[in-house]
């Protein structure tokens, strides 16, 4: 177990170091590589199945990169600890933008780990890591406080399934069990 | 016909439509699927940055469906399914119905879009819910950190 944390917190540091970068950076990830590229932001579901609310769902739906080649790249991860994407190119819903960060190779899928997306061409820089504000407002924390960057310790949803199922998904007993075990 | 119909009738016949780039034309048609597999964290489980699977990995995976990375279902085929509807619910950010049964193992019905080399499903049932089955913990603990 001590591995498996020490690989998860240098993931999660360098994750948090690449926040401080002007580029792309390796995550250390199996079948990574950095990548630049221009690209049209799509609401997925829609763009696969023609369902099209406006503004590509308002956040509430996952968006995809479709390339000068049509391929449909899916952002899995922004710069935020355990966050998605989804937060980062919303204001620029249907329109071209520059993506940076890794595109991840591995167990046969292709998937992209986003870092900084610009307008294109040439629109200010942003780090993909607005989920945290946008967290911060919804929860009434600053930005920058510790509840913030913590989010995950902190995030009410979280705490209503796991006071419930357990951090084990198998009820509070199993975590009682689980620990004395420890 | 309704407009929906209308406008991927004429996609189909002219090419493209303003806006809508040919690739979106080849993946219009979905197959019907049904699907047994495991409710997981796509991020965890495709880049194996810890292990991503069952009871060991449940508190990461509802952070991580919190936090608004895709859900997916690992397949008992081996496949990874993105979700991206639950009936006729279409939020797939941070759904709260989705993060009430990660890694739960589970059998649904719904609608398959496959698209550069990704698998895209919109659930149309859950079939079958057997919670968790998948009892990871005792051999690799809680992750990520442990406790």
């Amino acid at each position: 177990m001590r591995i498996v944390r020490t690989i998860a917190g240098t993931a999660l540091a360098l994750i948090a170091a690449t926040s401080v970068a002007q580029g792309a950076e390796s995550w250390g990830l199996p079948g990574e590589e950095i990548v630049r590229f221009e690209a049209k932001v799509v609401d997925v579901l829609c763009e696969l199945s023609g369902d099209c609310p406006a503004n590509c769902g308002e956040g509430k739906r996952q968006l995809g990169l479709v390339n000068d080649d049509g391929k449909l790249i899916l952002p899995l991860k922004n710069q935020v600890p355990f966050a998605g994407a989804a937060d980062e190119p919303i204001d620029f819903c249907a329109k071209r933008v520059v993506a940076d960060g890794l595109m991840v190779t591995n167990k046969g899928y292709t998937f992209m780990a986003l870092q900084f997306v610009r307008e294109a061409p040439d629109g200010p820089w942003r780090r993909a890591n607005r989920f945290q504000n946008k967290w911060a407002e919804r929860n009434g924390v600053a930005p920058d406080s510790d509840a913030a960057s913590q989010w995950f310790y902190n995030d009410p949803r979280v705490e209503d399934v796991i006071a419930r199922d357990g951090k084990l998904g198998l009820g509070p007993k199993a975590d009682e069990d689980y620990a004395k075990k420890q | 016909m309704d407009l929906k119909a209308a406008v991927l009738t004429a996609a189909l016949v002219f090419g493209a439509t303003a806006g809508t780039a040919p690739a979106t034309l080849q993946a219009a048609t979905p197959e019907r699927v049904k699907v047994t597999g495991e409710v997981i964290d796509s991020w965890c489980y495709l880049t194996e940055i810890m292990y991503p699977e069952g009871s060991a990995h449940h508190l990461c995976a509802v952070w991580c469906a919190a936090g608004g990375i895709p859900v997916g279902i690992k397949g008992d085929d081996g496949q990874v399914y993105f979700v991206l509807k639950t009936g006729s619910d279409t939020q797939n950010v941070a759904n709260p119905g989705v993060l009430e049964i990660q890694s739960h193992k589970v059998t649904v019905d719904g609608d398959l879009y496959t698209r550069d080399g990704l698998n895209y499903l919109l659930i149309s049932e859950v079939v079958s819910d057997e919670g968790i089955v998948n009892l990871t913990h005792d051999e690799y603990g809680i992750q990520p950190f442990g406790d």
